[in-house]
């Protein structure tokens, strides 16, 4: 397959829940998990003569969200229906934003793994409600309507991606910036953090798009990136042997690794939007808009800054502990608790998040609270382990979850400063190895080293290491 | 008049089978009510007359406080068919 001669073109939806407390037109609960059809009112099941009052509180989430996306805001915009027919939407509509969304015009700045930086167009975030869900039965069809009105923002991407990579990293971008400013719990496997692809391919140095095919739903950054790399090489192959793509939507089977046909996409959908004349215009104050700004929390672009400056750290190393605010928040506490910024970031870097990406785990259930690590890192700098000890100790801390002091003095880790016994122990290797002794004393003083390493192996590791280099030198050179 | 592909493709969208009899009621039904509605095309409105009703300075938002509903049952009591709490339908399938 000649992949190389094709380029494709991606374009991101991304629905994000708001963080509020009540949904986005009434005041029921905004919560997951609640027992089927209790968090509904004749609002949100679309009862004859109930009225839709906008929550204030989306509105500022969603304004926050168009600030961390440098977006421009509109003061004005206008509420619409959008008319389709599905049981989980009892009104028959849903109320969305059509020609005039509060805000459009965005980017963000993303990083690629080849270290150059992409700047990724977004055209537009909108307010919308979600709809309620539906479970296929064998039986039937089971509706429950506790997530129907839920707030949201649609965040529409330029089709600015050229690869899943890009597709990934934006989608991550986003995501972590969703986060750091409370506007939405991402929680993709809960569903309130959800993309849809549109994807299509064309032969490279072309301009006109090819047809292009959307990918519905798909619940994790990882199945995203597979689902992209996967519907691009289809798309080639067909084209390659001759086949026109076809408009549909299709969906991620997971479990075999393939894109399947969920829908023909036709004329048949069509919205019938008109304004929604149940709501008055969205008017966004410039008063209220620097309220907003005023309130922002810290943002992660803003986070990395912070971190390099405080903390000395490198671009990248900053980068990678502000990727999430999980993350951030953990390795803030570390170096609270032992205040040393450089190796806080080392070993939250290497030991724990390599172990953490090994297992396939997030930093949210790390077997090794900050405390611990902290604790850890603290030993070293006291001179109780060695850096080499401390590996050895973290890496049962990462399997028990136990503490550092616990198992130092479970395996008799401590590490060993006193001069005397050290002496006693550089002494015998001396004695062991006279002929390494009698060509160090003939000039080789690299053995230098040889003795070193034997007595800390004679040690376990534990010997204090500059005392013992100290200690060698002084008895091979006496 | 609607063509008889246009009454088609609508009752499509509205998940609706038609006899030959009921296209040929709809095409002229509809023409009527299509014919309504250019009537009412001559009134002068902007795009946006919908929501001119409403005073742009109204106190248009809720503050963000939950308070659950007190009678979910009886929404519930409305459905013709409740299983496991939830609305049952009858199968959906997406047509295609």
């Amino acid at each position: 397959m000649s992949l190389e001669k094709y380029e494709s073109v991606i374009g991101l939806e991304v629905h994000a829940q708001l963080m509020t407390q009540s949904k986005m037109f009434c005041r029921c609960p905004n919560q997951f998990g609640s027992s089927p059809n209790t968090n509904v009112c004749p609002v949100c099941t679309g009862q004859p003569g109930s009225l839709p009052v906008i929550n204030k509180k989306a509105i500022e989430l969603g304004v926050r969200a168009a600030v961390a996306l440098s977006c421009e805001i509109h003061p004005e915009s206008v509420f619409a229906r959008k008319n389709y027919f599905y049981p989980d939407l009892p009104k028959g509509y849903q109320i969305s934003q059509y020609e005039r969304p509060y805000s459009t015009q965005g980017h963000i700045v993303v990083r690629l793994k080849s270290g150059d930086e992409k700047r990724i167009g977004i055209t537009r975030i909108h307010f919308e409600e979600d709809a309620g869900k539906s479970n296929h039965e064998s039986y039937g069809t089971l509706v429950n309507l506790n997530r129907a009105g839920v707030p949201l923002i649609e965040i529409v991407s330029e089709p600015d991606m050229r690869n899943a990579h890009e597709a990934g990293q934006y989608l991550r971008a986003l995501h972590s910036i969703l986060r750091y400013a409370d506007i939405c719990d991402g929680n993709m496997e809960e569903g309130n953090f959800r993309c849809d692809a549109n994807i299509s391919v064309r032969l490279r140095g072309t301009e006109k798009f090819g047809t292009k095919v959307e990918l519905k739903n798909i619940n994790s950054f990882k199945f995203v990136e597979k689902a992209i790399e996967y519907e691009i090489q289809r798309q080639v192959f067909a084209i390659e042997s001759g086949e026109k793509i076809i408009q549909q939507t299709r969906s991620w089977n997971s479990g075999k690794n393939v894109t399947e046909v969920m829908r023909e996409k036709e004329q048949a959908h069509d919205y019938r939007y008109f304004p929604e004349p149940d709501l008055p215009k969205l008017m966004i104050s410039s008063k209220w808009f620097e309220q907003i700004k005023k309130e922002m929390p810290e943002l992660p672009k803003e986070a990395c800054e912070r971190f390099k400056k405080a903390f000395e750290l490198s671009d990248y190393d900053a980068s990678v502990l502000t990727s999430s605010k999980e993350l951030a928040k953990y390795f803030e506490a570390v170096v609270a608790h032992c205040k040393n910024g450089k190796a806080s970031a080392n070993w939250v870097m290497n030991e724990l998040l390599g172990r953490l990406n090994a297992a396939g785990r997030e930093i949210g259930d790390t077997p090794v609270s900050e405390t611990q690590l902290a604790a850890l890192i603290k030993k070293i700098d006291s001179g109780e382990i060695s850096g080499k000890i401390a590996k050895t100790v973290f890496e049962e801390m990462f399997a028990t979850s136990k503490d550092a002091s616990s198992i130092i003095k479970d395996k008799g880790l401590v590490q060993i400063s006193d001069p005397a016994a050290l002496e006693s122990v550089v002494r015998k290797i001396i004695e062991g190895n006279p002929s390494q002794f009698a060509e160090y004393k003939a000039g080789k003083v690299k053995l230098l080293g040889f003795f070193v390493g034997q007595a800390m192996k004679e040690t376990k590791g534990q010997a204090n290491p500059a005392l013992l280099n100290e200690l060698v030198k002084k008895l091979l050179d006496s | 008049m609607l063509s008889r592909e246009e009454v088609l493709k609508i009752a499509k969208l509205a998940r609706l089978t038609l006899t030959e009899d009921e296209i040929a009621f709809y095409q002229k039904q509809l023409t009527r009510v299509l014919g309504h509605i250019q009537d009412l095309n001559q009134v002068q409105t902007s795009k946006e007359a919908f929501v001119q009703h409403v005073p742009n300075d109204a106190e248009s938002f809720r503050e963000d406080r939950a308070a659950p509903f007190a009678n979910p049952e009886g929404l519930m009591r409305n459905a013709p068919a409740v299983e496991n709490d939830s609305f049952l339908l009858p199968t959906i399938v997406e047509h295609s």
